[in-house]
């Protein structure tokens, strides 16, 4: 028996060899290509592993440990866990020329620790706010205006001993911060603010303005440094290190919306009582509903309960008649004194008996990554119209600026079809990319260099001002203008309205706003009429009896449909004024009587906002001495309670909350980025951007000769980076075969091995 | 049995790398099976079709050799994603058939295996998402650095760039780039190729 074990033994073995190794083979063969399978699934469905998707170079630059203090970056720890959530309601009424609006901000604690939430919001610019509530359960706590030092202490001070406070401050003009302290887990603290705004007029039309969001500011690097030296001659200075020195109070953190939903959910409700039969009323960049109660007053409502905070909203209205009334005068009785507010449209002359005065246009544009997305087609759609509509007497020259900057032409050249063509395809090659330095576009644009005295100069400059070094940039304007005007040209969905308006009005220009492509003809057309027609000048106001304090004080040019906007305070309401001035070369006055001023409300705190203003300006034109200018604002601020520069709100509820020993965690409100903006492009460029270099490259006057001169923005790379295109495919295939052929010998080499035992 | 589990284990090991590099093959193949018929639908539908409903890029050309008989659809973008399915339209460089100049850019190992057959005096066929056909001759090619390549992207005259890894044979990724230039001849007249 065993002879027969053992010829089998000797036989079979072999046989049973090749076929387990066969068997192996086969196995491993399905397993290879299963895993295959799986892999490709997976790949396909999920990119989970990035060591084959081939990553451009560019990438690599985007860290975000690469960013600069002071850039803006979402804190992806605490603020989206533990967030307090925040419901914004703005509820407005419109009474004839003013308009009240209150807003509240809903700040609910989800968490379960106590926090000091910061929200940093935008201000209509001509916004005087007066008021501050914070609703506390069924306690309501009113703000007192202070100074703002004092202010913070109170401020600091409660936050210390664990009581609920509110402080409210202007950062600019337009941006203004809420700190609420001490908000208990799971508790809800109301905070209103009212303010009092006049309502814009232009022609025909009225509207009013709700800005929503505060647009990421590019605020330039301290690396340049700017000396001031000081005013005795000495020769001595100190050198200003940052262009925005409080660049961290306006730079709340920004939602990137294709990684969050929309936040700050935001309704709203205007109730118009226009004081006349009302035509048509138009929102125009949000859905709403409106009730018409009466001719003259509307209901408006967002058409949705609530919309993102993440455009401004914009409501205009024009009367049932033709013509709106030529003449507005209001009057309000404060304190013992009386205040005045009149809207005078001058007359405009007629097309025909005007020939236009040739001019000399620089246009200015945009092209920083804050503009990228909807925003760059709207600024080259309204320069390319602005082209269309030049003379062939007329001179004209673009700029294009973001960190860098073109100037086209050397000098401005005449408007004839060659120079159009080749200013269009400029035009038309832009693309958004890079910081704004906006400085050094002004300075270009002003420099005369043609110095055509028959010419009208007028600069018109497109941008959505999403800059933080305002200031630099009124003082280049006044340093600069000489005999130019500026026409500014708000883009976007969120401009920055305090920019174009004091930039405008340091001009002596005019401004208007363009938000989506729909509006640039019509708001081009606007403009053009303001630049081809003669401006009211030479314009004065002079009172019979009463004497008045006015402002404006030096009375602008006013520009076709504009009305002349004054405010005045008066010791009596008693005769009459007259305004004198010239439209084009005829000479023009109109006498209204005061006693026919109708009742007006908050009257007294416009007047004063528009004193602080002046105040500032002066500042701005080194007319007033920093002290001096300090000395007046801060007198009318506390007259009239509002809040400005040197002026806080606080509101302190008394009775403690948060107990002894228990932690206050600080949380920095999240914005969403403005409709229509390119996240990367603001804040991708932003982190990769090196300190500014400024580049200015001139097209040379003689290259327009050669055809192949580069018409391509500067701010285009001068070559393409072409992108990593090679797998680790091969070698991890031929990685994955020496090992499994590895693991064949093995196999193989044990088998033996085993056997031979 | 202890000891079968070492070779076992290395089996594993090796069989998942071989799959995964398997893999970028299989996907780069299957997913112009996909593209094709996304590009077909776009093309009769002028509009931008996905080729599945999560993708985040969508074809925007057809590039074809006929003399060696390659054809790949390109895609919109050159991330790593889209190189993975196909070849890509590099961002800011015009579109076929327009003045300046197109740069495509794919894998040396999947797509634009075939760009070291092409040689100078081939026609290239690309066939824009809109239906439009635009016949290129290649003219010359060159070895450059990828952050060097010397594109001039103002170019007034009507260019394509097809771009890849060099050298084609090498395993490992490196900082060389291959392209292949072409100059416009002009638009194709479809009816009468076919």
């Amino acid at each position: 028996m065993t002879t027969i074990d053992d010829f089998e033994s000797d036989e079979h073995p072999m046989l049973k060899r090749l076929i387990k190794l066969g068997l192996v083979l086969l196995a491993q063969g399905i397993a290879v290509m299963l895993i295959g399978i799986v892999a490709l699934l997976v790949s396909l469905f999920v990119s989970l592993d990035p060591a084959w998707s081939a990553t451009s170079e560019q990438a690599t630059l985007l860290q975000p440990a690469d960013a600069r203090s002071g850039t803006l970056l979402l804190k992806n720890d605490g603020v989206t866990s533990e967030a307090v959530r925040l419901g914004i309601d703005v509820d407005i009424t419109v009474s004839g020329p003013t308009l009240r609006a209150r807003v509240t901000q809903v700040f609910r604690n989800p968490g379960k620790d106590w926090v000091e939430a910061i929200y940093v919001y935008p201000m209509a610019t001509g916004g005087a706010v007066d008021t501050l509530k914070m609703v506390v359960g069924d306690r309501v706590i009113v703000g007192d205006v202070k100074e703002r030092q004092q202010a913070r202490v109170i401020y600091e001070q409660a936050r210390r001993d664990g009581q609920k406070a509110a402080l409210t401050e202007q950062e600019r003009p337009n941006i203004f911060t809420n700190s609420v302290a001490n908000i208990g887990p799971g508790e809800t603290v109301l905070v209103q603010i009212e303010y009092q705004e006049p309502v814009h007029q232009s022609g025909n039309e009225y509207s009013l303005r709700v800005p929503m969001v505060v647009a990421p500011r590019y605020n330039p690097s301290p690396v340049v440094q700017s000396v001031d030296f000081r005013p005795d001659g000495s020769g001595w200075g100190a050198t200003k290190t940052d262009p925005v020195p409080d660049r961290d109070r306006i730079s709340p953190p920004v939602l990137d919306p294709r990684k969050h939903p929309p936040i700050n959910p935001t309704s709203i409700t205007v109730r118009l009582q226009a004081g006349f039969a009302l035509g048509e009323v138009k929102s125009h960049h949000h859905a709403v509903k409106t009730e018409s109660p009466d001719a003259t007053t509307r209901i408006v409502r967002l058409a949705d309960d609530t919309v993102p905070a993440d455009r401004d909203f914009e409501l205009t209205w024009k009367p049932a008649a033709e013509k709106a009334p030529s003449v507005g005068l209001f009057r309000e009785h404060v304190g013992d004194a009386d205040y005045l507010l009149a809207f005078v449209t001058p007359p405009t002359l007629d097309q025909a008996a005007q020939k236009p005065l040739p001019r000399e246009v620089v246009f200015v544009i945009d092209n920083s990554g804050s503009m990228g997305g909807t925003s760059i087609v709207q600024a080259k759609a309204s320069l390319l119209y602005a082209l269309g509509r030049l003379q062939p007497n007329d001179h004209f020259n673009v700029i294009r600026f973001d960190d860098t900057m073109d100037v086209l032409f050397a000098t401005s050249v005449p408007g004839d079809a060659e120079h159009i063509r080749e200013a269009t395809s400029f035009v038309g090659a832009l693309q958004a990319r890079g910081g704004t330095e906006m400085v050094p576009a002004m300075r270009a644009a002003l420099a005369d260099k043609l110095g055509d005295i028959n010419l009208v100069r007028q600069v018109v400059f497109l941008t959505d001002g999403a800059i933080g070094n305002e200031q630099q940039l009124f003082e280049t304007i006044t340093a600069m203008r000489g005999r130019s005007r500026i026409f500014m040209v708000g883009i976007g969905s969120a401009p920055n309205t305090y920019l174009m308006t004091r930039a405008s009005e340091l001009g002596r220009g005019a401004f208007t706003h363009i938000g989506s492509v729909e509006q640039v003809e019509e708001r081009m057309r606007g403009l053009f009429a303001k630049l081809e027609n003669p401006a009211v000048t030479g314009l004065s106001v002079k009172f019979s009896e009463a004497q008045a304090d006015v402002t404006p004080a030096i009375v602008p040019d006013v520009y076709r449909d504009e009305p002349l906007v004054l405010a005045a305070k008066l010791d009596k309401l008693q005769g009459s004024f007259e305004i004198k001035g010239r439209v084009g070369d005829r000479p023009w006055s109109v006498t209204l009587p005061l006693q026919n001023a109708a009742e007006g409300k908050g009257l007294s705190k416009l007047w004063a906002k528009r004193k602080i203003g002046d105040a500032e300006v002066a500042r701005t034109m080194r007319e007033l001495s920093p002290e001096d200018a300090d000395k007046t604002v801060l007198a009318l601020a506390l007259e009239h309670q509002l809040v400005t520069r040197l002026t806080s709100l606080v509101a302190v509820d008394k009775t403690p909350s948060r107990p002894e020993g228990e932690p206050l965690k600080l949380s920095e409100l999240p914005i969403n980025l403005p409709a229509g903006w390119d996240f990367d492009k603001v804040f991708g460029e932003q982190m990769q951007r090196v300190p500014a270099q400024l580049l200015e490259r001139r097209a040379d006057a003689s290259g327009r000769t050669t055809t192949a001169r580069r018409l391509a923005p500067a701010a285009q790379p001068d070559t393409v980076r072409l992108p990593k295109t090679a797998t680790t495919s091969e070698l991890k295939m031929i990685a994955g075969l020496i090992l499994l052929l590895l693991s064949l010998f093995l196999f193989v080499f044990n088998r033996r091995q085993l056997l031979a035992h | 049995m202890p000891r079968f589990h070492p070779p076992l284990a290395l089996a594993l090991v090796g069989a998942i790398l071989f799959g995964d590099g398997a893999s970028i093959h299989a996907k780069a193949w299957l997913a112009q099976v996909l593209l094709e018929r996304a590009f077909a639908q776009s093309i009769a539908t002028g509009q931008p079709v996905k080729p599945w409903s999560w993708a985040d890029t969508w074809p925007v050309a057809q590039i074809e050799v006929k003399r060696i008989g390659a054809q790949a659809i390109v895609l919109a973008g050159s991330s790593g994603q889209a190189l993975a399915f196909g070849p890509g339209h590099v961002e800011q460089t015009a579109d076929a058939g327009e003045r300046g100049v197109a740069v495509y850019s794919a894998h040396r190992d999947t797509h634009f295996r075939f760009l070291q057959h092409v040689s100078i005096g081939d026609d290239i066929d690309v066939t824009r998402s809109d239906g439009k056909r635009f016949r290129y001759r290649a003219d010359h090619s060159a070895v450059v650095r990828f952050d060097a390549s010397g594109i001039d992207l103002a170019t007034q005259g009507h260019e394509l760039v097809l771009s890849t890894c060099w050298p084609f044979d090498a395993l490992t990724p490196g900082p060389d780039r291959y392209i292949l230039h072409a100059t416009l001849i002009g638009p194709v007249n479809q009816a009468a190729d076919r």
